[in-house]
């Protein structure tokens, strides 16, 4: 592995004997000229050489020991739900924390609506790159909770919650519940008229736990009926608590697969 | 020679075969060429779309720098047109590349 110049096929000789256009000429010239200076082929050849001769040192998997490849790659894609899902949680707090510079979780009045709502259409509308970054935050959003689900149903119907996996299982079930937790806190943000709605479902939902419903109504809504308070925790729930809750929890989670290995197929 | 006729499957389009080397040098330039080509338009037409922007300021002070001042109109119009020939000459770069193809390529045709 070097980037010396290897015996040089000769490209300008070749073209010499080819029957090739003016415009074919120029091209492949303009793009041998490239070559020869920034030599990216070359680069690229050697990161192939590197990445098979890694895959030679790395031991062999249960499915290439007892040749299950043929039978079983088509699963493969599966497999790769838990990572599609920590790219997605990645992609959606970058984009929420540029987010965070615009957004205001406040509920006072303001010239049409309230101060949060009114700072989503500034970002919607009047903000540069603003749609894309909230349709980026959303749809991220959107993709980690399916992809948490598919996962979790990946991980059942192969059977890798058995033992010896059983606690980073119940682990991963506290992760789709914060997952959602997440969705839902994001959803109150915008403080339309959906959110404000689920969050008067929100509330009628803990108020109706026997015993401790009215405490946790208090807790969670900061009062029986939706203002400024609500607003104020879900914000903090949303950019505060559970990104350091769950962002703990995935990487134990991660670390917990690595120290076990992936339950393969039998 | 084969490579320099027209295909005998009927498909329109020509095929010249390389060396392979030479087919990676094509591929991996062609297409690189061709984005930077076609995302640097879009920025163009979206500094045309967008009164603001990096781009249209730039433009505007470069332009200034010589004492010219053009139209807002005639400003967004030529960013349009310098957009759109970047997209288009992105498109050809790569339609251009995909008519050289390495020798074990060309042969099957699938």
């Amino acid at each position: 592995m070097s980037l010396k110049e290897k015996d040089e096929h000769d490209h300008l000789g070749w073209m010499e004997e080819k029957q090739l256009s003016p415009i074919e000429k120029g091209y492949l010239f303009t793009l041998i000229w490239l070559d020869k200076r920034f030599r990216v082929v070359d680069y690229l050849e050697l990161l192939e050489t590197m990445y098979y001769r890694v895959n030679l040192q790395m031991p062999k998997s249960h499915t290439e020991q007892y040749n299950l490849d043929n039978k079983f790659w088509y699963w493969y894609p599966l497999y790769a739900l838990g990572s599609f899902s920590t790219l997605a949680y990645v992609v959606a707090a970058l984009s929420g924390a540029l987010l965070g510079f615009y957004y205001t979780p406040s509920a006072a009045a303001a010239e049409t609506g309230t101060v949060a709502y009114s700072q989503i259409a500034m970002i919607m509308q009047d903000l540069q790159f603003g749609f894309m970054l909230r349709s980026i935050h959303r749809w991220s959003a959107q993709v980690m909770t399916a992809a948490v689900f598919l996962h979790m149903l990946r991980v059942y119907f192969t059977g890798a919650y058995k033992e010896p996996r059983e606690l980073n299982w119940l682990l991963g079930i506290v992760l789709i519940s914060l997952t959602m937790g997440f969705g839902y806190t994001g959803y109150l943000l915008p403080w339309d008229q959906l959110a404000y709605w689920a969050g008067q479902i929100g509330v009628e939902m803990a108020l109706s736990i026997p015993v401790i419903g009215e405490w946790v109504a208090q807790l969670v809504f900061g009062g029986f009926s939706l203002g400024a308070p609500t607003l104020q925790r879900m914000y903090i729930l949303h950019v505060f608590l559970l990104p350091f809750v769950v962002t703990s929890l995935i990487a134990i989670h991660i670390a917990i697969v690595w120290m076990q290995g992936i339950a393969e197929p039998h | 020679m084969a490579d320099d006729d027209r295909r005998t499957d009927g498909r329109e389009g020509r095929d010249v075969e390389v060396p392979l080397r030479l087919y990676k040098t094509v591929t991996v330039f062609s297409t690189l060429i061709a984005v930077f080509a076609v995302v640097f338009g879009f920025l163009l037409l979206d500094a045309a779309a967008l009164g603001t922007g990096l781009l249209r300021q730039l433009a505007r002070s470069i332009l200034g720098a010589l004492s010219l001042s053009p139209s807002d109109s005639l400003l967004s119009a030529l960013f349009a047109v310098a957009g759109l020939l970047s997209i288009a000459l992105g498109a050809a770069v790569y339609v251009l590349g995909t008519r050289f193809k390495a020798a074990e390529m060309s042969a099957g045709d699938d």
